[in-house]
Protein backbone atom coordinates (compact mmCIF):
# COMPACT_ATOMS: atom_id res chain seq x y z
CA UNK A 1 0.00 0.00 0.00
CA UNK A 2 0.91 3.39 -0.87
CA UNK A 3 0.72 6.31 1.93
CA UNK A 4 -2.55 8.26 -0.15
CA UNK A 5 -1.79 12.16 0.27
CA UNK A 6 -3.83 13.92 2.38
CA UNK A 7 -7.20 14.03 2.63
CA UNK A 8 -9.14 17.25 3.96
CA UNK A 9 -12.93 18.50 2.92
CA UNK A 10 -11.93 19.79 -0.33
CA UNK A 11 -10.74 16.13 -0.71
CA UNK A 12 -7.80 16.04 -3.27
CA UNK A 13 -5.36 18.87 -1.99
CA UNK A 14 -3.12 17.79 -4.80
CA UNK A 15 -4.58 18.21 -8.21
CA UNK A 16 -6.37 15.50 -9.55
CA UNK A 17 -4.56 14.80 -12.34
CA UNK A 18 -1.56 16.79 -14.11
CA UNK A 19 0.30 17.15 -17.29
CA UNK A 20 3.86 17.90 -16.88
CA UNK A 21 6.33 19.04 -20.05
CA UNK A 22 4.11 15.86 -22.00
CA UNK A 23 5.40 15.32 -25.21
CA UNK A 24 4.56 12.46 -27.98
CA UNK A 25 6.58 12.36 -30.59
CA UNK A 26 5.86 9.67 -33.88
CA UNK A 27 9.07 9.60 -35.66
CA UNK A 28 9.11 13.85 -36.64
CA UNK A 29 5.60 14.39 -35.93
CA UNK A 30 5.16 15.65 -32.41
CA UNK A 31 1.82 15.03 -31.73
CA UNK A 32 1.79 16.52 -28.45
CA UNK A 33 5.00 19.03 -27.58
CA UNK A 34 5.62 19.97 -24.34
CA UNK A 35 1.93 20.09 -22.36
CA UNK A 36 1.52 21.18 -18.99
CA UNK A 37 -2.05 21.73 -17.45
CA UNK A 38 -3.58 20.73 -13.76
CA UNK A 39 -6.94 20.01 -12.64
CA UNK A 40 -8.50 20.48 -9.67
CA UNK A 41 -10.74 18.63 -7.71
CA UNK A 42 -14.65 19.57 -8.65
CA UNK A 43 -13.77 21.30 -11.52
CA UNK A 44 -15.06 20.21 -15.30
CA UNK A 45 -12.73 21.09 -17.96
CA UNK A 46 -13.30 21.31 -21.15
CA UNK A 47 -10.18 20.02 -23.52
CA UNK A 48 -10.33 21.80 -26.50
CA UNK A 49 -8.90 21.84 -30.19
CA UNK A 50 -9.61 20.55 -33.93
CA UNK A 51 -9.60 17.29 -34.89
CA UNK A 52 -5.79 15.98 -34.82
CA UNK A 53 -4.55 18.28 -32.40
CA UNK A 54 -3.11 15.48 -30.05
CA UNK A 55 -6.37 15.45 -27.69
CA UNK A 56 -6.91 11.63 -27.53
CA UNK A 57 -2.90 11.24 -27.58
CA UNK A 58 -2.67 13.51 -24.65
CA UNK A 59 -5.72 11.44 -22.58
CA UNK A 60 -3.94 8.15 -24.12
CA UNK A 61 -0.80 9.59 -22.31
CA UNK A 62 -2.40 10.11 -19.15
CA UNK A 63 -4.52 6.69 -18.92
CA UNK A 64 -1.39 4.85 -19.29
CA UNK A 65 -2.36 3.22 -22.57
CA UNK A 66 0.54 5.21 -24.42
CA UNK A 67 3.92 6.11 -23.13
CA UNK A 68 5.41 9.81 -22.72
CA UNK A 69 8.12 10.49 -24.77
CA UNK A 70 9.11 13.11 -22.54
CA UNK A 71 7.48 14.34 -19.33
CA UNK A 72 5.23 12.88 -16.90
CA UNK A 73 1.30 12.43 -16.93
CA UNK A 74 -0.13 11.68 -13.08
CA UNK A 75 -3.24 11.13 -12.22
CA UNK A 76 -3.95 11.50 -8.49
CA UNK A 77 -0.29 12.08 -8.19
CA UNK A 78 0.75 9.17 -9.88
CA UNK A 79 1.02 7.27 -13.15
CA UNK A 80 -2.36 5.88 -14.10
CA UNK A 81 -0.83 2.38 -13.96
CA UNK A 82 0.14 2.23 -10.61
CA UNK A 83 -3.10 3.67 -9.35
CA UNK A 84 -4.75 0.70 -7.07
CA UNK A 85 -7.91 -0.91 -8.58
CA UNK A 86 -7.74 2.50 -10.83
CA UNK A 87 -11.18 1.97 -12.44
CA UNK A 88 -12.30 3.09 -8.49
CA UNK A 89 -10.59 6.26 -9.06
CA UNK A 90 -11.25 7.15 -13.16
CA UNK A 91 -13.80 6.32 -14.98
CA UNK A 92 -12.63 7.32 -18.71
CA UNK A 93 -14.39 6.76 -22.13
CA UNK A 94 -11.41 7.08 -25.49
CA UNK A 95 -13.84 5.12 -27.81
CA UNK A 96 -17.22 4.72 -27.66
CA UNK A 97 -17.47 2.08 -29.89
CA UNK A 98 -15.17 -0.50 -27.52
CA UNK A 99 -17.45 -3.22 -27.21
CA UNK A 100 -17.34 -6.77 -28.64
CA UNK A 101 -21.21 -7.09 -30.71
CA UNK A 102 -21.16 -10.64 -29.69
CA UNK A 103 -21.44 -9.95 -25.95
CA UNK A 104 -24.53 -8.23 -24.69
CA UNK A 105 -24.55 -5.22 -22.59
CA UNK A 106 -24.82 -6.41 -19.34
CA UNK A 107 -22.15 -9.17 -19.97
CA UNK A 108 -20.00 -6.14 -21.22
CA UNK A 109 -19.99 -4.33 -17.54
CA UNK A 110 -20.08 -7.27 -15.83
CA UNK A 111 -16.53 -8.75 -17.70
CA UNK A 112 -15.38 -5.35 -16.64
CA UNK A 113 -16.35 -5.40 -13.16
CA UNK A 114 -15.42 -8.85 -12.30
CA UNK A 115 -11.57 -7.25 -13.02
CA UNK A 116 -12.19 -4.58 -10.46
CA UNK A 117 -13.95 -6.95 -8.29
CA UNK A 118 -17.15 -4.03 -8.45
CA UNK A 119 -20.29 -6.42 -7.03
CA UNK A 120 -22.65 -7.42 -10.49
CA UNK A 121 -25.33 -4.99 -8.25
CA UNK A 122 -23.13 -2.22 -9.63
CA UNK A 123 -24.29 -3.04 -12.97
CA UNK A 124 -27.34 -2.75 -12.36
CA UNK A 125 -27.03 0.54 -10.82
CA UNK A 126 -25.34 2.16 -13.68
CA UNK A 127 -27.21 0.23 -16.19
CA UNK A 128 -30.11 2.12 -14.96
CA UNK A 129 -28.46 5.55 -14.62
CA UNK A 130 -27.93 5.75 -18.49
CA UNK A 131 -30.95 4.21 -19.01
CA UNK A 132 -30.35 0.72 -20.60
CA UNK A 133 -31.77 -1.59 -18.76
CA UNK A 134 -34.11 -2.21 -20.67
CA UNK A 135 -31.61 -3.35 -23.78
CA UNK A 136 -29.03 -4.60 -21.45
CA UNK A 137 -30.14 -8.36 -22.25
CA UNK A 138 -29.39 -8.00 -25.92
CA UNK A 139 -26.22 -8.26 -27.51
CA UNK A 140 -24.47 -5.13 -28.46
CA UNK A 141 -24.58 -5.75 -32.64
CA UNK A 142 -27.82 -4.33 -32.46
CA UNK A 143 -26.95 -1.29 -30.49
CA UNK A 144 -27.17 1.92 -31.89
CA UNK A 145 -24.17 4.45 -31.96
CA UNK A 146 -26.07 6.26 -29.07
CA UNK A 147 -26.67 3.05 -27.24
CA UNK A 148 -23.26 1.96 -27.26
CA UNK A 149 -21.84 5.64 -26.16
CA UNK A 150 -24.15 5.07 -22.89
CA UNK A 151 -22.89 1.69 -21.93
CA UNK A 152 -19.05 2.89 -22.30
CA UNK A 153 -20.58 5.51 -19.80
CA UNK A 154 -22.03 3.10 -17.21
CA UNK A 155 -18.63 0.98 -17.89
CA UNK A 156 -16.83 4.08 -16.63
CA UNK A 157 -19.21 4.63 -13.80
CA UNK A 158 -19.28 0.99 -12.31
CA UNK A 159 -15.87 2.03 -10.22
CA UNK A 160 -17.73 5.13 -9.01
CA UNK A 161 -14.95 7.16 -9.58
CA UNK A 162 -13.76 10.92 -8.37
CA UNK A 163 -12.20 11.26 -11.76
CA UNK A 164 -14.37 11.13 -15.30
CA UNK A 165 -12.57 11.36 -18.45
CA UNK A 166 -14.65 11.06 -21.79
CA UNK A 167 -13.17 11.72 -25.23
CA UNK A 168 -15.20 13.27 -27.79
CA UNK A 169 -18.75 12.47 -25.92
CA UNK A 170 -20.79 14.04 -28.00
CA UNK A 171 -20.07 12.36 -31.49
CA UNK A 172 -22.68 10.46 -32.11
CA UNK A 173 -25.48 11.98 -29.17
CA UNK A 174 -28.38 13.76 -30.77
CA UNK A 175 -29.30 16.76 -28.92
CA UNK A 176 -31.25 15.38 -26.10
CA UNK A 177 -29.12 12.84 -25.56
CA UNK A 178 -26.27 15.48 -25.34
CA UNK A 179 -28.61 17.39 -22.59
CA UNK A 180 -28.80 14.35 -20.90
CA UNK A 181 -25.15 14.55 -20.72
CA UNK A 182 -24.80 17.90 -20.09
CA UNK A 183 -26.80 17.57 -16.95
CA UNK A 184 -25.20 14.54 -15.96
CA UNK A 185 -21.46 15.88 -15.67
CA UNK A 186 -23.08 18.76 -13.60
CA UNK A 187 -24.60 16.31 -11.29
CA UNK A 188 -21.12 13.86 -11.04
CA UNK A 189 -18.94 17.16 -10.38
CA UNK A 190 -20.63 18.28 -7.70
CA UNK A 191 -19.39 16.78 -4.27
CA UNK A 192 -15.98 17.06 -5.29
CA UNK A 193 -15.46 15.21 -8.33
CA UNK A 194 -13.90 16.49 -11.51
CA UNK A 195 -14.96 15.69 -14.96
CA UNK A 196 -12.48 16.31 -17.91
CA UNK A 197 -14.39 16.25 -21.28
CA UNK A 198 -12.83 17.14 -24.64
CA UNK A 199 -13.80 18.27 -27.75
CA UNK A 200 -13.21 19.56 -31.00
CA UNK A 201 -16.74 21.96 -31.33
CA UNK A 202 -16.83 24.44 -28.57
CA UNK A 203 -20.16 25.24 -28.54
CA UNK A 204 -20.50 21.16 -27.29
CA UNK A 205 -19.31 21.71 -23.73
CA UNK A 206 -19.53 25.54 -23.61
CA UNK A 207 -22.20 25.44 -21.32
CA UNK A 208 -21.02 22.36 -19.44
CA UNK A 209 -17.22 23.70 -18.38
CA UNK A 210 -15.70 26.11 -16.13
CA UNK A 211 -12.38 26.05 -17.48
CA UNK A 212 -11.38 25.21 -20.59
CA UNK A 213 -7.74 23.86 -22.32
CA UNK A 214 -7.47 24.68 -25.34
CA UNK A 215 -4.50 22.89 -27.31
CA UNK A 216 -3.66 22.92 -31.24
CA UNK A 217 -0.69 20.74 -33.06
CA UNK A 218 -0.38 19.22 -29.39
CA UNK A 219 0.80 22.41 -27.38
CA UNK A 220 -1.35 24.33 -25.10
CA UNK A 221 -2.86 27.75 -26.35
CA UNK A 222 -5.01 27.88 -23.51
CA UNK A 223 -5.72 27.51 -20.12
CA UNK A 224 -8.16 29.26 -18.39
CA UNK A 225 -11.59 30.19 -16.71
CA UNK A 226 -14.15 29.42 -18.79
CA UNK A 227 -15.26 33.33 -17.53
CA UNK A 228 -11.58 34.82 -18.81
CA UNK A 229 -11.99 33.54 -21.70
CA UNK A 230 -15.80 35.24 -22.58
CA UNK A 231 -14.59 38.08 -21.35
CA UNK A 232 -11.47 38.51 -23.00
CA UNK A 233 -14.01 38.55 -26.47
CA UNK A 234 -16.42 40.82 -24.97
CA UNK A 235 -15.63 44.17 -26.69
CA UNK A 236 -13.44 44.64 -29.61
CA UNK A 237 -14.53 47.68 -31.35
CA UNK A 238 -14.03 48.03 -35.29
CA UNK A 239 -13.86 51.57 -36.56
CA UNK A 240 -13.13 52.96 -40.04
CA UNK A 241 -12.00 56.27 -40.58
CA UNK A 242 -11.70 58.71 -43.13
CA UNK A 243 -8.04 59.34 -41.56
CA UNK A 244 -7.21 56.34 -40.01
CA UNK A 245 -3.40 57.67 -39.55
CA UNK A 246 -5.18 60.70 -37.74
CA UNK A 247 -7.57 58.85 -35.39
CA UNK A 248 -4.96 56.31 -34.29
CA UNK A 249 -2.60 58.82 -33.28
CA UNK A 250 -5.49 60.28 -31.29
CA UNK A 251 -6.31 56.77 -29.79
CA UNK A 252 -3.10 56.80 -29.07
CA UNK A 253 -2.40 59.84 -27.10
CA UNK A 254 -5.39 58.91 -24.75
CA UNK A 255 -3.55 56.11 -23.96
CA UNK A 256 -5.73 53.43 -25.84
CA UNK A 257 -3.92 51.07 -28.22
CA UNK A 258 -5.62 49.84 -31.82
CA UNK A 259 -4.20 47.52 -34.38
CA UNK A 260 -4.91 48.27 -38.55
CA UNK A 261 -6.44 45.62 -40.36
CA UNK A 262 -7.34 45.99 -43.98
CA UNK A 263 -7.62 49.95 -43.14
CA UNK A 264 -9.79 49.31 -40.40
CA UNK A 265 -8.89 50.12 -36.73
CA UNK A 266 -9.36 47.52 -33.97
CA UNK A 267 -9.82 48.47 -30.29
CA UNK A 268 -10.01 46.75 -27.47
CA UNK A 269 -10.85 47.50 -23.59
CA UNK A 270 -13.04 50.48 -24.50
CA UNK A 271 -16.36 51.16 -25.42
CA UNK A 272 -17.49 52.36 -28.73
CA UNK A 273 -18.95 55.91 -27.00
CA UNK A 274 -15.45 56.56 -25.91
CA UNK A 275 -13.94 55.88 -29.37
CA UNK A 276 -16.59 58.34 -30.95
CA UNK A 277 -16.12 60.89 -28.46
CA UNK A 278 -11.65 60.87 -29.29
CA UNK A 279 -12.48 60.83 -32.87
CA UNK A 280 -14.54 63.90 -32.81
CA UNK A 281 -12.23 65.78 -30.79
CA UNK A 282 -9.88 64.91 -33.52
CA UNK A 283 -11.70 66.14 -36.23
CA UNK A 284 -12.03 62.29 -38.21
CA UNK A 285 -14.73 61.52 -40.16
CA UNK A 286 -15.91 58.00 -39.57
CA UNK A 287 -17.80 55.62 -41.92
CA UNK A 288 -18.28 52.82 -39.55
CA UNK A 289 -18.23 51.92 -35.74
CA UNK A 290 -19.05 48.60 -34.61
CA UNK A 291 -19.08 46.71 -31.08
CA UNK A 292 -17.79 43.22 -32.27
CA UNK A 293 -18.78 40.97 -29.70
CA UNK A 294 -17.29 37.54 -31.49
CA UNK A 295 -19.08 34.44 -30.13
CA UNK A 296 -16.75 31.67 -28.41
CA UNK A 297 -17.16 29.92 -30.94
CA UNK A 298 -15.09 32.48 -33.18
CA UNK A 299 -12.39 32.79 -30.72
CA UNK A 300 -11.67 28.92 -30.51
CA UNK A 301 -11.30 29.52 -33.86
CA UNK A 302 -8.96 31.93 -33.92
CA UNK A 303 -7.05 30.46 -31.23
CA UNK A 304 -6.55 27.14 -33.01
CA UNK A 305 -6.43 28.41 -36.34
CA UNK A 306 -2.92 28.83 -37.63
CA UNK A 307 -2.21 32.14 -39.74
CA UNK A 308 -1.36 32.00 -42.90
CA UNK A 309 1.71 32.07 -43.14
CA UNK B 1 -4.63 -11.74 -11.29
CA UNK B 2 -6.99 -14.01 -10.30
CA UNK B 3 -9.50 -11.12 -10.70
CA UNK B 4 -8.27 -10.82 -14.06
CA UNK B 5 -8.18 -14.35 -15.08
CA UNK B 6 -12.23 -14.62 -13.44
CA UNK B 7 -13.09 -11.25 -16.07
CA UNK B 8 -11.03 -13.29 -19.09
CA UNK B 9 -12.85 -16.59 -18.40
CA UNK B 10 -16.47 -14.83 -18.46
CA UNK B 11 -15.72 -12.80 -21.62
CA UNK B 12 -14.86 -16.67 -22.92
CA UNK B 13 -18.43 -17.86 -21.76
CA UNK B 14 -19.87 -14.59 -22.60
CA UNK B 15 -19.45 -14.66 -26.50
CA UNK B 16 -20.51 -17.31 -28.68
CA UNK B 17 -16.87 -17.61 -30.35
CA UNK B 18 -15.50 -20.15 -27.99
CA UNK B 19 -18.76 -22.79 -28.14
CA UNK B 20 -18.23 -22.52 -31.81
CA UNK B 21 -14.67 -23.40 -31.56
CA UNK B 22 -15.49 -26.06 -29.11
CA UNK B 23 -18.34 -27.74 -31.62
CA UNK B 24 -16.24 -27.35 -34.64
CA UNK B 25 -13.87 -29.30 -32.32
CA UNK B 26 -15.84 -32.13 -31.69
CA UNK B 27 -17.13 -32.28 -35.15
CA UNK B 28 -13.53 -32.82 -36.02
CA UNK B 29 -12.79 -35.37 -33.90
CA UNK B 30 -16.18 -37.18 -34.81
CA UNK B 31 -15.49 -37.23 -38.32
CA UNK B 32 -11.59 -38.41 -37.27
CA UNK B 33 -12.54 -41.00 -35.22
CA UNK B 34 -15.16 -42.74 -37.60
CA UNK B 35 -12.67 -42.51 -40.34
CA UNK B 36 -9.67 -44.12 -38.42
CA UNK B 37 -11.99 -46.61 -36.18
CA UNK B 38 -13.78 -47.46 -40.09
CA UNK B 39 -11.00 -47.49 -42.77
CA UNK B 40 -8.44 -49.35 -40.75
CA UNK B 41 -8.41 -52.68 -41.42
CA UNK B 42 -8.65 -55.30 -38.83
CA UNK B 43 -5.06 -56.78 -38.28
CA UNK B 44 -3.71 -53.06 -38.28
CA UNK B 45 -6.51 -52.13 -35.07
CA UNK B 46 -5.43 -55.33 -33.44
CA UNK B 47 -1.70 -53.12 -32.50
CA UNK B 48 -0.90 -50.35 -30.19
CA UNK B 49 -0.57 -47.70 -32.55
CA UNK B 50 -3.31 -47.66 -34.18
CA UNK B 51 -5.53 -47.93 -31.47
CA UNK B 52 -4.00 -44.85 -30.21
CA UNK B 53 -4.73 -43.42 -33.60
CA UNK B 54 -8.32 -43.90 -32.89
CA UNK B 55 -8.79 -43.05 -29.52
CA UNK B 56 -6.53 -40.52 -29.72
CA UNK B 57 -8.58 -38.55 -32.40
CA UNK B 58 -9.33 -35.99 -30.58
CA UNK B 59 -6.15 -34.83 -30.07
CA UNK B 60 -5.80 -32.69 -33.62
CA UNK B 61 -9.21 -31.04 -33.32
CA UNK B 62 -9.09 -30.09 -30.35
CA UNK B 63 -4.91 -28.30 -30.44
CA UNK B 64 -6.05 -26.77 -33.75
CA UNK B 65 -9.09 -25.02 -32.29
CA UNK B 66 -7.85 -24.17 -28.78
CA UNK B 67 -5.06 -22.67 -30.90
CA UNK B 68 -7.69 -20.69 -33.03
CA UNK B 69 -10.15 -19.58 -29.74
CA UNK B 70 -7.11 -18.43 -27.94
CA UNK B 71 -5.87 -16.35 -30.88
CA UNK B 72 -9.04 -15.30 -31.40
CA UNK B 73 -9.77 -14.38 -27.03
CA UNK B 74 -6.54 -12.06 -27.66
CA UNK B 75 -7.59 -10.17 -31.37
CA UNK B 76 -10.68 -9.78 -30.70
CA UNK B 77 -10.02 -7.22 -27.84
CA UNK B 78 -7.87 -5.13 -30.77
CA UNK B 79 -10.79 -5.64 -33.23
CA UNK B 80 -13.07 -4.33 -31.37
CA UNK B 81 -11.04 -2.16 -29.12
CA UNK B 82 -12.42 -3.58 -25.75
CA UNK B 83 -8.97 -3.88 -25.02
CA UNK B 84 -9.03 0.17 -23.82
CA UNK B 85 -11.45 -0.92 -21.37
CA UNK B 86 -9.48 -3.90 -20.16
CA UNK B 87 -6.32 -1.68 -19.53
CA UNK B 88 -8.29 0.97 -18.14
CA UNK B 89 -9.39 -1.58 -15.23
CA UNK B 90 -6.57 -3.64 -15.19
CA UNK B 91 -3.73 -1.51 -16.58
CA UNK B 92 -0.65 -3.85 -15.58
CA UNK B 93 -0.53 -5.16 -19.19
CA UNK B 94 1.68 -8.36 -18.08
CA UNK B 95 -1.46 -8.97 -15.66
CA UNK B 96 -3.71 -9.38 -18.68
CA UNK B 97 -1.76 -10.90 -20.98
CA UNK B 98 -1.15 -13.32 -17.92
CA UNK B 99 -4.61 -13.36 -17.40
CA UNK B 100 -5.17 -14.43 -20.66
CA UNK B 101 -2.64 -17.19 -21.47
CA UNK B 102 -4.19 -18.85 -18.36
CA UNK B 103 -7.27 -18.84 -19.57
CA UNK B 104 -6.46 -19.95 -22.75
CA UNK B 105 -4.66 -23.30 -21.15
CA UNK B 106 -8.28 -23.90 -19.11
CA UNK B 107 -9.47 -23.64 -22.87
CA UNK B 108 -7.17 -26.11 -24.03
CA UNK B 109 -7.84 -28.36 -21.24
CA UNK B 110 -11.35 -27.64 -21.74
CA UNK B 111 -11.31 -28.84 -25.30
CA UNK B 112 -9.31 -31.41 -24.71
CA UNK B 113 -11.08 -33.20 -22.20
CA UNK B 114 -14.25 -33.23 -23.96
CA UNK B 115 -12.78 -34.19 -27.41
CA UNK B 116 -11.45 -37.05 -25.80
CA UNK B 117 -13.88 -38.03 -24.49
CA UNK B 118 -16.15 -37.82 -27.56
CA UNK B 119 -12.91 -40.28 -29.73
CA UNK B 120 -12.65 -42.32 -26.35
CA UNK B 121 -16.30 -42.97 -26.50
CA UNK B 122 -16.93 -43.15 -30.09
CA UNK B 123 -13.91 -44.99 -30.68
CA UNK B 124 -14.12 -47.77 -28.22
CA UNK B 125 -17.89 -48.56 -29.05
CA UNK B 126 -16.48 -48.75 -33.22
CA UNK B 127 -13.62 -51.11 -31.31
CA UNK B 128 -16.10 -53.41 -29.87
CA UNK B 129 -18.43 -53.55 -32.54
CA UNK B 130 -15.69 -54.59 -34.84
CA UNK B 131 -14.45 -57.31 -32.38
CA UNK B 132 -11.23 -56.13 -31.64
CA UNK B 133 -9.10 -56.52 -28.45
CA UNK B 134 -8.01 -53.54 -26.96
CA UNK B 135 -4.46 -54.37 -25.76
CA UNK B 136 -3.57 -50.91 -24.67
CA UNK B 137 -3.42 -50.78 -20.74
CA UNK B 138 -4.73 -48.32 -18.61
CA UNK B 139 -1.31 -46.74 -18.18
CA UNK B 140 -0.65 -46.30 -22.02
CA UNK B 141 -4.11 -44.76 -22.17
CA UNK B 142 -3.88 -42.28 -19.39
CA UNK B 143 -0.25 -41.57 -21.13
CA UNK B 144 -2.05 -40.77 -24.25
CA UNK B 145 -4.68 -38.58 -22.36
CA UNK B 146 -2.34 -36.64 -20.38
CA UNK B 147 0.16 -36.16 -23.56
CA UNK B 148 -3.06 -34.84 -25.16
CA UNK B 149 -4.37 -32.65 -23.17
CA UNK B 150 -1.12 -30.89 -22.33
CA UNK B 151 -0.78 -30.23 -26.17
CA UNK B 152 -3.83 -28.89 -26.80
CA UNK B 153 -3.20 -26.63 -23.35
CA UNK B 154 0.37 -25.70 -25.04
CA UNK B 155 -1.71 -24.93 -28.35
CA UNK B 156 -3.82 -22.65 -26.36
CA UNK B 157 -1.31 -20.51 -24.64
CA UNK B 158 0.40 -20.21 -28.32
CA UNK B 159 -2.43 -19.27 -30.09
CA UNK B 160 -3.07 -16.23 -27.67
CA UNK B 161 0.64 -15.53 -27.72
CA UNK B 162 0.29 -15.04 -31.23
CA UNK B 163 -2.38 -12.79 -31.44
CA UNK B 164 -1.05 -10.34 -28.57
CA UNK B 165 2.45 -10.86 -31.34
CA UNK B 166 0.22 -9.66 -34.51
CA UNK B 167 -3.14 -8.46 -33.15
CA UNK B 168 -4.43 -7.97 -35.97
CA UNK B 169 -7.28 -11.12 -36.08
CA UNK B 170 -7.01 -11.81 -40.11
CA UNK B 171 -3.58 -11.77 -40.12
CA UNK B 172 -3.33 -13.49 -37.54
CA UNK B 173 -5.40 -16.37 -38.64
CA UNK B 174 -3.80 -16.68 -41.97
CA UNK B 175 -0.90 -16.73 -40.28
CA UNK B 176 -1.65 -19.95 -38.37
CA UNK B 177 -3.71 -21.29 -41.10
CA UNK B 178 -0.69 -20.90 -43.27
CA UNK B 179 1.57 -22.14 -40.71
CA UNK B 180 -0.22 -25.31 -39.69
CA UNK B 181 -1.50 -26.75 -43.09
CA UNK B 182 1.28 -25.41 -45.29
CA UNK B 183 4.89 -24.70 -43.11
CA UNK B 184 4.77 -27.44 -40.35
CA UNK B 185 3.69 -29.97 -43.05
CA UNK B 186 5.17 -28.69 -45.90
CA UNK B 187 8.43 -29.17 -43.74
CA UNK B 188 7.97 -32.00 -42.35
CA UNK B 189 7.47 -34.11 -45.17
CA UNK B 190 10.88 -32.53 -47.03
CA UNK B 191 12.94 -32.66 -44.19
CA UNK B 192 11.29 -34.73 -41.23
CA UNK B 193 14.56 -34.18 -39.12
CA UNK B 194 14.43 -30.56 -39.12
CA UNK B 195 9.91 -30.24 -39.31
CA UNK B 196 9.55 -32.39 -35.58
CA UNK B 197 10.73 -29.88 -33.94
CA UNK B 198 8.51 -27.38 -35.23
CA UNK B 199 5.39 -26.43 -32.78
CA UNK B 200 2.67 -28.75 -34.31
CA UNK B 201 5.20 -31.66 -35.00
CA UNK B 202 6.34 -31.72 -31.33
CA UNK B 203 2.59 -30.74 -30.61
CA UNK B 204 1.96 -34.34 -32.05
CA UNK B 205 4.34 -36.37 -30.36
CA UNK B 206 3.77 -34.90 -26.83
CA UNK B 207 0.07 -36.04 -27.60
CA UNK B 208 1.38 -39.62 -27.98
CA UNK B 209 0.36 -39.42 -31.80
CA UNK B 210 2.55 -42.57 -33.62
CA UNK B 211 3.49 -40.60 -36.26
CA UNK B 212 7.11 -41.95 -38.25
CA UNK B 213 9.95 -39.67 -37.34
CA UNK B 214 8.29 -37.91 -34.60
CA UNK B 215 10.13 -36.64 -31.51
CA UNK B 216 9.72 -39.00 -28.16
CA UNK B 217 6.77 -37.44 -26.38
CA UNK B 218 8.82 -35.99 -23.79
CA UNK B 219 10.94 -34.32 -26.01
CA UNK B 220 8.17 -33.74 -28.23
CA UNK B 221 6.61 -31.68 -25.04
CA UNK B 222 9.80 -29.85 -24.02
CA UNK B 223 10.25 -28.45 -27.51
CA UNK B 224 6.99 -27.08 -27.42
CA UNK B 225 6.82 -25.60 -23.87
CA UNK B 226 9.84 -23.93 -25.51
CA UNK B 227 8.58 -22.93 -28.52
CA UNK B 228 5.05 -22.00 -26.45
CA UNK B 229 7.37 -19.67 -24.06
CA UNK B 230 9.54 -18.24 -26.26
CA UNK B 231 6.16 -16.72 -28.24
CA UNK B 232 4.80 -16.05 -24.65
CA UNK B 233 7.90 -13.86 -23.98
CA UNK B 234 7.83 -12.18 -27.11
CA UNK B 235 3.79 -11.47 -26.56
CA UNK B 236 4.85 -9.84 -23.27
CA UNK B 237 7.58 -7.74 -24.45
CA UNK B 238 5.52 -5.88 -27.49
CA UNK B 239 2.79 -6.05 -25.02
CA UNK B 240 4.54 -3.96 -22.69
CA UNK B 241 6.32 -1.49 -25.15
CA UNK B 242 3.44 -0.92 -27.14
CA UNK B 243 0.88 2.07 -27.14
CA UNK B 244 -2.62 0.88 -27.17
Amino acid sequence: MVAAPACTEHRWVEPVLSAVGLTKRFGDLVAVGDLSFELNAGSVTGFLGPNGAGKTTTLRMLLGLAEPTHGRALVFGRPFAELERPATRVGAVLEAADVHPGRTGRNHLRVLARAARIPVSRVEEVLELVDLKGAAGRRAAGYSLGMRQRLSLAAALLGDPELLVLDEPANGLDPEGMRWLRDFLRAFATHGRTVLVSSHVLAEVAQTVDQVVIINRGRLVVESPLSELTARLAGTIRVEAVQPDVLEAALRDAGIASERTNGKLHVHGVTAERVGEIALAAHVGLRELVTESASLEEVFLELTTEPPS
Amino acid sequence: MTDQLGSELLKLRTTRTTAWFLLAAVAVTVLGTLVEGLSTSLGRLAQEDPQRTVLGAGGSGATLFATFAGLIAVTSEFRYGTIRPTLLFEPRRRVVLGAKLAAATLVGIVFAVVCLLVSFGAGLVILAERNVDVTLSGAQMLALVLGTVAASALGGVLGASVGALIRNQVGAVVAIVAYAFLVDAVVFAAVPSVGRFLPGKAGDALAGQPVEHLLAPALGGAVLVAWTLLFAAMAAVRMDRSDI
